[in-house]
Order: structure tokens, then C-alpha cells, then sequence
């Protein structure tokens, strides 16, 4: 459905997007990660024709076109759907949901009767209360004018439909039913789908995973994949320690096995180590005779939240003993 | 030298070569050429179902655009019933006063004492004799009506009473008769009466002038004295009878305005103000089509509101002495020179706020320069310049030309606002091309 090879986006002298290649099959759904600036947005807006060719190289298709050639551009527009992060840039808010779907699907050259059944199917399938369709979407709920959005997005049976942060700046619970719309639609109509988002959750719907950093993308699997890539697995060991401080942690560090410690709370780290089942009883008769106070311990999985902060923390590490090798070069 | 000699020789042979070598994809070239037309052909009848698709598109994004029109009740108020409105409300309260009966309230004073000796009897008397004359011939026009008379031999502060009532507005006009006007009447020499009139209103000038005038008239006539000479005038270019001078005088300048501003105000917003724009250029709808789909909206507003305009004015007794369709073609046209200068500025405004100021600078610089208030040839030369350019210097002659003195649409000003309103519709499709969404 989507093939990028070598992808290099230069606005200026300003190099935005780095060598990327990945390759997206019908269906798919892809979470696009990274934190901001990383680049996300400069890359679907290349499959999405909206940067110009100048400045950027690379083999591009999208469903079997690249976006290279401005001939192909109203082609690749009907097969593709965009959800934009902000409705206001997305819905004509003095009409209504149904005249909404008529503005967009008249431009796929759609006809009126076949837009409406299409319309009404995706609203119900997301939930859109009957009672807005014929309200302007000015009075519509934030979540509502969401999956408007989405609606939308999808009026036209697109093979690849963008979104734009779709869960961001809704609440933790609406966050969970948008994601299951999102997998629902999918698994329905088969749209391979591209999600950009800071939200690592998401992830839970996402078939692959794409991580970016500064314009590099630095991992392209599932995040299953991903996961147990870490050592052992992904396993990791959760304490909680009283008066827990830097230079404890440090402590702990030096002992052998460990690869990772993550501070995630106050008083509470994770632990990634080689050997996890071997080693964490070593560990643990470690801190005690060291007098370090553990008040509970718990053994669990990474999650895709953890791997991403583990990643990039890596990705860090590299850079700055890079500069470290540099400066002393010079 | 026989070294040198050989070079360019070898040179020029591979030369040769290479133009031989060339010839070979030139005949292939050639052959293609002659085997292209089918696809030439496929390709033409796929343009035409292209350009179908589009025209669909562009009326769907035309639909579109009456619908957000419709939403914004108070624009459309603004385009449909309010121009004709002011048109029907300045008819009602125009037609009722005709001009012509009106008569100018004046104040009359005399200085004329002179005294005169008599050279073969050394007499003395003092010449006043026609003071009362012309009295009688001011009492008798029609144009003027007489508030007081003053002697001023007998009361001092005779002018400064006049011109208190002038400054009160209880008169328009002062006339006086200066010391020697009965003394020049009786040697035969020409006549001399001061006239001092109430000028802050423009309109008021020329009538005073005339009435004076009047009495004038009655006076030689009534008193047998020849004066130099007979004017005799002819009004060109008037109003037959039964029409409204001062509706039709109004209605000429309020329309050119009202057509320009109001199709700038419609379309000031049209491009700034439609945030969805981003995300519909996410589908194959082209930036053109937009553009396009919003002039020929708005066009179609502007042919309804000029026809409302130019039906109500008749229908208030609008006397035209150039033809309907000149009429109509020219409100059309300065209609649409304010629609293209406010899509214009809407292309390339950040801002709506951005767009309302511009609007008002706008219009503002247009009305001030159209030439109604300040004559052009007197402002600066760059204001000239300006003011040449902007379309309501152009606007309110041409509808002059045709409603006053039935002048055909044809001319320097209706061609200045056709080249006007195409470089703006040329720019603005440019910026609007070259304008950045980001969704
Ligand atoms: N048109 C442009 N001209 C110059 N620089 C640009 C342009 N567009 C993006 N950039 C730069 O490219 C980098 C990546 O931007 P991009 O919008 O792709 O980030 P992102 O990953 O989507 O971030 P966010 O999560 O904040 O949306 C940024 O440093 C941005 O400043
Ligand atoms: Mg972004």
C-alpha cells in the first residue's frame, strides 16, 4: 500500500527527515512515534502530496503512485483519507454532519444517494447520535466532531486513511473508544491505517510500530517485536525503595546484569538485566545486604510505553558519547 | 603547421559523425510521431471526461458556497435587501420635494445714496430711486423669498444682522445694493448688486445664483433698462418633468458606493475566513476549482443584487437617459471590481482581523479618491495616481455618463474597471496557488 525508500526531506539547509524506508501492506494499521520535531507529520505530509518535490528525494509510492509526479496527486488524494488533528480545519462548522459528507464526498465526484447510505452506516458504527445529523456541528461534543472527523476521513472507502493525532487532547477514556473505532473500522473496511501520535497507548491497536527520532527512523516492527528485543525479553523488575535517590540508583547500577534502570515514580524504579529469572534473586540479596530498603517488588513485561523511553534514552546515550568521541578527536 | 592543420580536421570528421549518429533517433522520433495519434486521441476524450468531473466539482464547491452564504444571514441581509431598501427610502423621501418651488430665503440691503449734483443747477439730491424697484422685482419672484429689507443709510448694523441670519440658516442669501446703483443705472452703465451666499452647502449655490438671477430678470424687464447683455441659457442633460432632480442626483452617488462596498464586504472574508479549505485540498479538488467555484458564487449574488438595485431605483422614479443594459453592465462591473479587490484581500490576508482592517483602508482610500469629494486634478500628483487606479474614480463618472447624459458604457472608465478586476482576478488565483495550508 505505502512504500518509502530512502526518504530524505531538506527544507533549506534544514535536513528534516533522514534515509527512511518502510514498507505498509493493505490493511495495516501504523503508529507513527516519536517525540515532537521528530519528523512524523514532514513524512505524511510527503505520502499525502503536500510537499513540494523539491524538497525531498527518495522512491515513494502510495497505493502504486508516487507523489513525485503532480499528475498523480488528485489520483493518490481519492484513494487517500486524512483525519487532521484539529477539527476546526476539517469540518465546516455552521453546516451540519450530512452537508459536511456532501462537501466532501462531491469532490471524489461521489454520487448524493450512495454518500448519504455511506454516511449514515459510519455514523452509526461510530456512534454519532442521530439527533446531530441535521444540527450545525458548531453544537456538537468535542469526541462527536471526532468521529465526524472520522467519518469522513473514511466517506470515500479510502485504502489508506492518515490520522492526525487522533487521541490527543481527549480524555483517557474516550482515548480507549476512539482507538477501538479505529480497530473496529479497520478490521471492518480493511483501510490500512497511519496514525501520527504522541500517545503511546495507541500502540495497543497498532499492527506495527514506527519510531522516530530527529528524522531517523530508528525501529519499524511490531511492538511485540520491539518488546522482546529488550534483554530477557522485555522482563522487567518493578521496586519501590525508600529515601530513593540518584546515587542510589547509581548504586544499583554498578550491579553486573543490569543493562537499564528506569526511575518511573519517586520512589520506584524498573530494572532490565540479562538472565532475568537467574540473576534478579542475585539482585535482590544484592540491595538487602547493601541496606537498601525495598518496600515491594513486582515482575512484569516492558510495556510499548516503557520500550519507547528505553529506546530513546539509548538513542541518546549513542549521540552524546558520539560528540564525547568527537570532542576528543579534536 | 602541418600539425595544426590535422587537428581540426579529426575534429570536424567526428562532428560528422556525431550528426550522423543523430539523424537515427531523429527518423525514430519521426516514426513515433506517426504512430502517437491513438493515444492522442484516447488522451483528448480523457481531458473531456476530466473537464466533466471538474465542472461537477466546481458546481458541488459553488453549492457549497450559497450554503455557507446562506448560514451567515446577516451578509446575505446585507447583499440582497438592504441596497434596494435605501434605494426605496431615499425615493419616499426625495420625490416629495421638488425643487423648484422652493424658494431661497433672503435678506436685501441697500447702501444706495449717492448724491448727485446737478451740473447746470447745482441742486443736490440724492439718487435712490430704484432701490424700491428692485425691491418690488425680489417681492415678485418666485425664487426668492424676501425676509427683510434693510436701508442701511437708516440702520448701521444692517449687514451684521444679515449675516447672523445667514450663520442661524434662516437665510441663504444676502443681496445688497451697493452706494452707486441707482447713480450707474442713470448714466446707462451696467448694473452691480453684491450677493453674498451660503456656500457650505453645494447644492444650495447654484439655485441661489439662479434665483437672484430671476430677479434680476424681472427688474430690467419690469423697469425698461437695457442691459448688456441678454443671457439666454439652456439646461442640458436636465430631467424631463415628473422625475426627481434630487432623487436622481443622490441615487448616482450612492449607488457606485454601495454596489463597490458591498461586494467588498461580502467577499473580504471569503478566503480567510474558511478554515475547512486545508483539509479539502486533501481530496482531488483542485485550488483553482475553489477560487473559481467562489467568483462565480459570488458573481451570481452580485447579478441578483444589481438587478434588485437597478428594479427598485425605477420603480422610485430613477430617470435614465442611457440605456438599461449600459445601466446594468456598468453597477455589474463596479460590483465586480470590488468583489475581485475583496477576494484580493482575502487571498492574501493571515487573518481575519487582517482582512477587516484592510477592508476599511480600503475602502475608505476609494470613497475619499473617487473623485465625489475632492476633485482629482486638485490633489497631489500621487494621489492622482491612486486615485486613477482605485475603481470608484472610475465607477461614479461612468454611471454619470449613463444615467445623466445617456453616454454609451463604452469608454476609457468601463475599460480602466474590466482591466482593473482582471489583474485582480489574475493575482488573486496566483496567491491563492501559492497560499499555505497546513492541516
Ligand atoms: N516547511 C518547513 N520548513 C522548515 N522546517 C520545517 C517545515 N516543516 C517542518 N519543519 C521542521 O521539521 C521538523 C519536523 O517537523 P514535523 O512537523 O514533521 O514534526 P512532528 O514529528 O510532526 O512534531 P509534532 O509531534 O510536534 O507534530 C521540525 O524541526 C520542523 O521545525
Ligand atoms: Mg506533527
Amino acid at each position: 500500500m505505502v512504500d518509502v525508500n530512502n526518504l530524505n526531506v531538506k527544507f533549506g539547509e534544514k535536513h528534516v527527515v533522514h534515509d527512511v524506508s518502510f514498507t505498509v501492506d493493505k490493511g495495516e494499521i501504523i503508529g507513527l512515534f516519536g517525540i515532537s520535531g521528530a519528523g512524523k507529520t514532514t513524512i505524511v505530509r510527503v505520502l499525502t502530496c503536500q510537499i513540494e518535490k523539491k524538497h525531498w528525494t527518495g522512491n515513494v509510492m502510495v497505493t502504486g503512485l508516487s507523489p513525485e509526479k503532480k499528475s498523480n496527486h488528485s489520483k493518490i488524494l481519492s484513494n487517500i483519507g486524512y483525519v487532521p488533528q484539529l477539527e476546526l480545519l476539517n469540518l465546516y462548522f455552521e453546516l451540519d454532519p450530512m452537508v459536511n459528507v456532501e462537501v466532501f464526498t462531491s469532490t471524489y465526484g461521489m454520487n448524493k444517494k450512495r454518500a448519504k447510505e455511506t454516511a449514515e452506516e459510519l455514523f452509526k458504527i461510530l456512534d454519532i447520535p442521530r439527533d446531530t445529523w441535521k444540527k450545525r456541528v458548531e453544537k456538537m461534543s468535542g469526541g462527536e466532531k471526532k468521529r465526524l472527523s472520522m467519518a469522513i476521513g473514511l466517506i470515500h472507502n479510502p485504502d489508506v486513511l492518515f490520522l492526525d493525532e487522533p487521541t490527543t487532547g481527549v480524555d483517557a477514556s474516550k482515548r480507549y473508544d476512539i482507538l477501538s473505532y479505529l480497530k473496529k473500522l479497520n478490521q471492518k473496511l480493511n483501510t490500512t491505517m497511519f496514525i501520527i501520535t504522541h500517545d503511546l497507548e495507541s500502540a495497543l491497536i497498532c499492527d506495527k510500530v514506527a519510531i522516530l527520532k530527529d528524522g531517523r527512523l530508528l525501529e519499524f516492527d511490531t511492538s511485540q517485536n520491539l518488546i522482546s528485543s529488550l534483554p530477557s525479553e522485555g522482563l522487567i523488575a518493578r521496586f519501590t525503595i525508600e529515601d530513593l535517590n540518584e546515587k542510589l540508583i547509581a548504586f544499583i547500577k554498578k550491579f553486573p546484569s543490569i543493562r537499564r534502570i528506569i526511575r518511573v515514580g519517586n520512589e520506584a524504579i524498573e530494572v532490565l538485566m540479562e538472565n532475568f529469572e537467574e540473576n534478579l534473586p542475585k539482585l535482590i540479596e544484592y540491595m538487602v545486604d547493601n541496606n537498601i530498603t525495598i518496600t515491594s517488588m513486582s515482575k512484569d513485561i516492558a510495556t510499548f510505553r516503557r520500550y519507547f523511553q528505553i529506546r530513546i534514552q539509548k538513542e541518546e546515550e549513542e549521540e552524546s558519547s558520539l560528540k564525547e568521541v568527537k570532542v576528543i578527536r579534536k | 603547421m602541418a600539425k595544426l592543420k590535422k587537428k581540426p580536421l579529426t575534429l570536424n570528421f567526428k562532428k560528422f559523425k556525431d550528426k550522423i549518429s543523430k539523424i537515427k533517433p531523429n527518423f525514430e522520433t519521426l516514426k513515433n510521431k506517426i504512430s502517437k495519434p491513438k493515444p492522442n486521441f484516447k488522451k483528448y476524450i480523457k481531458n473531456i471526461s476530466n473537464l466533466k468531473i471538474n465542472a461537477l466539482r466546481i458546481l458541488k464547491q459553488v453549492i457549497k458556497e450559497f450554503r455557507l452564504l446562506w448560514t451567515d444571514k446577516f451578509n446575505l441581509l446585507l447583499a440582497i435587501v438592504i441596497p434596494p431598501l435605501i434605494i426605496v427610502m431615499l425615493g419616499l423621501t426625495m420625490t416629495d420635494a421638488p425643487s423648484e418651488t422652493q424658494s431661497i430665503p433672503c435678506m436685501l440691503i441697500s447702501y444706495d445714496s449717492n448724491t448727485f449734483i446737478n451740473p447746470n443747477n447745482f441742486t443736490e439730491s440724492k439718487l435712490d430711486n430704484y432701490t424700491m424697484p428692485y425691491v418690488e422685482a425680489v417681492n415678485k419672484s418666485s425664487m426668492l423669498e424676501l425676509v427683510r429689507f434693510y436701508n442701511a443709510t437708516e440702520e448701521i448694523y444692517a449687514m451684521e444682522a444679515a449675516r447672523n441670519a445667514l450663520i442661524s440658516g434662516e437665510i441663504k442669501v444676502i443681496l445688497s445694493l451697493p452706494v452707486d446703483f441707482t447713480e450707474l443705472l442713470e448714466w446707462g452703465l451696467p448694473g452691480l448688486i453684491d450677493c453674498v451666499l451660503d456656500a457650505s452647502n453645494i447644492q444650495y449655490i447654484q439655485q441661489s445664483l439662479n434665483s437672484v438671477y430671476d430677479s434680476i430678470k424681472i427688474f430690467v424687464n419690469d423697469n425698461n433698462l437695457t442691459p448688456q447683455f441678454q443671457l439666454q441659457g439652456f439646461e442640458e442633460f436636465t430631467i424631463p418633468e415628473g422625475y426627481s432632480n434630487n432623487f436622481n442626483s443622490s441615487i448616482v452617488m450612492a449607488l457606485s458606493f454601495m454596489v463597490f462596498g458591498i461586494a467588498l464586504v461580502l467577499s473580504i472574508l471569503v478566503i480567510v475566513q474558511e478554515k475547512p479549505i486545508a483539509r479539502l485540498l486533501l481530496t482531488p479538488v483542485k485550488r483553482s476549482e475553489i477560487l473559481l467555484s467562489k467568483y462565480i458564487t459570488y458573481t451570481l449574488v452580485l447579478v441578483l443584487q444589481v438587478s434588485l438595485l437597478v428594479i427598485s431605483g425605477l420603480s422610485m422614479g430613477l430617470y435614465i437617459a442611457g440605456t438599461l443594459t449600459d445601466l446594468f453592465i456598468a453597477l455589474f462591473m463596479i460590483g465586480f471590481s470590488g468583489l475581485t479587490m475583496g477576494v484580493f484581500i482575502s487571498s492574501q490576508s493571515k487573518t481575519k482581523t487582517q482582512a477587516n482592517q484592510l477592508f476599511l483602508a480600503v475602502f475608505l482610500v476609494a470613497v475619499l479618491l473617487s473623485g465625489i469629494f475632492i476633485p482629482i486634478e486638485n490633489m497631489p500628483l500621487y494621489l492622482q495616481v491612486i486615485a486613477y487606479i482605485l475603481p470608484l474614480s472610475h465607477g461614479d463618472p461612468l454611471l454619470r455618463g449613463i444615467i445623466q447624459k445617456g453616454q454609451s458604457i463604452l469608454g476609457l472608465h468601463f475599460i480602466w474597471l474590466l482591466v482593473i478586476s482582471i489583474v485582480l482576478v489574475i493575482i488573486s488565483f496566483v496567491i491563492f496557488k501559492r497560499r499555505k495550508y497546513e492541516v
